[in-house]
């Protein structure tokens, strides 16, 4: 039976595609059919708003009346999925906050889904963020997400030293989101739509677009290879009862969008 | 033959389609994973075809060896570059962007598998059947386990796309087509190059030697032999009556799929 769901998106560092990783997600799950609503936390001008207007909030999530707006609909709202896009350096004081009103007790009677992308910076400093967020995220889905967009090495992980902080949190899942070429990144950022707009070359408007084919064709294969990444991890999961909140990594059938059903 | 690149493809604008009639217009990719097989060779051909019937046609040298395409044609093909995103915006924005000009890629076999993965991860093949453009896979065969195994993996991985098995009879005489290279197309036809004699070959390979210039029996073809001139008109000839069944067996699987949706209908 499906529960409503809080989905925090963050890092301890800036430019490690946290905002990415979230349109990913609002795409992702708009391709299933899960109605969500987004909170854009840089507040005041947003980053995530200017991709997904209709259903983001920009909020200062330090402020108690942004808190109340966002936690005290959660189940009211409508929409199955609430999405946080967290400000860089503000994960681990906002899980001290979700703490501190109750939340994370909520999520271990199930009330609630609770899950974390935490996206992993290139520097070794990365590992240490993820042993102090695993301390609040005991009945909560964890992912720890590398992000190549960028075509980011993570050089300086040792093997060895990874693997000692991930087997730490037994429950953590690992998700790769691949390098996207630049010249396709920098034409969605340009076109400020969401990916699969931009993949179905439309306006935010609805609009015929007039986007590069090629482009498209790149970032609806990139897009396709994340979805089939959030599939392998069982992302709508996160939905379901208490009882699958803390299912093991399996590898799921991957769903990918054919070029027909991303332009339509 | 050193591979300048050009600003933009230059594709000719050609008629509109009449309304309600769309032929799909034919993008060859002409191809093989070995070199010396007789892929410049085929899309001269084929270019010339178009040429002699005064048609538009639109040609890219994606050879990187000489002489290529551009060294015979001069004036009628243009060498792209797939090396970064922004060559590759340019060619394949291109091709698909005028529907109603045949187009012919001659591919170098070090840009096989680049090009290849390209097309598979943008989806061209399936765009360009939706623009009324239909690719043609056109495989120069041979006998090397390399050409068995990358017509397997075309034939697997284009398997919604017309993939023609060619013959070269100087490369590929009396390799059968069954085994390694089965036919992969609803358009029934087969395709061959004949040998040539040595004098006629010889001419052949000349750069900017051209059929088109041999029929006006303009110069330097003017001292030719006549038993020369003979052998490769037939030659010429032959290739062309190949290509037009190639275009009547695609004009005759639109009228088909037309009837069949009419029936559908």
């Amino acid at each position: 039976m499906a529960r409503p769901a809080v989905i925090l998106v963050g890092a301890d560092k800036g430019g490690v595609g946290k905002t990415t990783v979230s349109r990913t997600l609002l795409d992702y799950f708009a391709s299933r059919k899960i109605t969500t609503r987004a909170f854009d936390t840089e507040c005041p001008k947003g980053t995530l708003k200017r991709f997904h207007p209709g259903i983001t909030d920009v909020v200062d999530v330090t402020s108690v009346s942004d808190q109340m707006k966002i936690f005290d609909t959660v189940e009211t709202s409508g929409a199955q999925v609430t999405l946080i896009d967290i400000r860089a350096g503000l994960m681990t004081p906002t899980l001290e906050a979700l703490r501190n009103i109750g939340f994370i007790d909520m999520t271990k009677r199930g009330d609630l889904a609770f899950a974390v992308f935490h996206i992993l910076g290139p520097s070794i400093a990365s590992l240490d963020e993820i042993a102090e967020t695993s301390k609040f995220l005991l009945d909560a889905r964890y992912f720890l997400v590398k992000n190549f967009i960028n075509n980011t090495t993570f050089f300086d992980w040792d093997e060895g030293t990874y693997h000692s902080y991930f087997n730490k949190i037994p429950h953590a899942v690992e998700v790769v989101v691949p390098k996207l070429s630049e010249m396709a990144c920098e034409k969605v950022e340009i076109s400020a739509v969401p990916f699969a707009t931009f993949i179905s070359d439309k306006t935010a408007s609805g609009q015929p677009a007039g986007y590069s084919f090629v482009l498209r064709g790149y970032v609806r294969h990139w897009l396709n290879g994340v979805f089939a990444d959030y599939d392998r991890v069982r992302l709508t999961d996160v939905l379901e009862s208490p009882d699958s909140a803390k299912s093991p990594r399996s590898n799921a059938k991957v769903a990918e969008l054919s070029p027909q059903r991303a332009s339509s | 033959m050193t591979a300048s690149a050009i600003d933009r493809c230059e594709v000719p604008a050609g008629p509109s389609p009449e309304p309600g009639r769309s032929v799909p217009a034919p993008l060859y990719v002409v191809c093989s994973p070995n070199r010396q097989v007789g892929k410049t060779m085929l899309a001269r051909l084929l270019v010339e075809h178009y040429m002699a019937d005064a048609r538009p046609v639109a040609a890219f040298d994606l050879s990187d060896e000489a002489p290529g395409l551009a060294d015979f044609l001069t004036r009628h093909v243009t060498i792209p570059s797939i090396q970064d995103t922004r060559g590759q915006v340019r060619f394949f924005d291109g091709l698909i962007e005028t529907a109603n000009i045949p187009k012919i890629i001659d591919l170098s076999h070090r840009e096989f598998a680049n090009f290849f993965t390209i097309v598979d991860k943008i989806g061209l093949f399936e765009e360009a059947q939706r623009r009324a453009i239909e690719p043609l896979i056109l495989f120069l065969i041979d006998p090397s386990p390399v050409a068995a195994k990358a017509y397997g993996l075309l034939r697997r991985r284009f398997a919604g796309v017309s993939l023609l098995p060619v013959r070269n009879l100087t490369v590929a005489k009396g390799l059968p087509y069954c085994a390694s290279f089965p036919h992969a197309s609803r358009l029934v036809v087969s395709l061959e190059i004949a040998m040539l004699g040595p004098a006629a070959r010889t001419l052949v390979e000349r750069e900017k030697f051209s059929f088109l210039n041999l029929a006006k029996q303009a110069s330097p073809y003017s001292d030719m032999s006549a038993r020369t001139r003979a052998e490769l008109d037939a030659w010429f000839r032959r290739a062309r009556f190949q290509f037009r069944e190639l275009e009547l067996s695609l004009i005759r699987e639109q009228i088909l799929t037309a009837l069949q949706s009419d029936l559908c209908a």
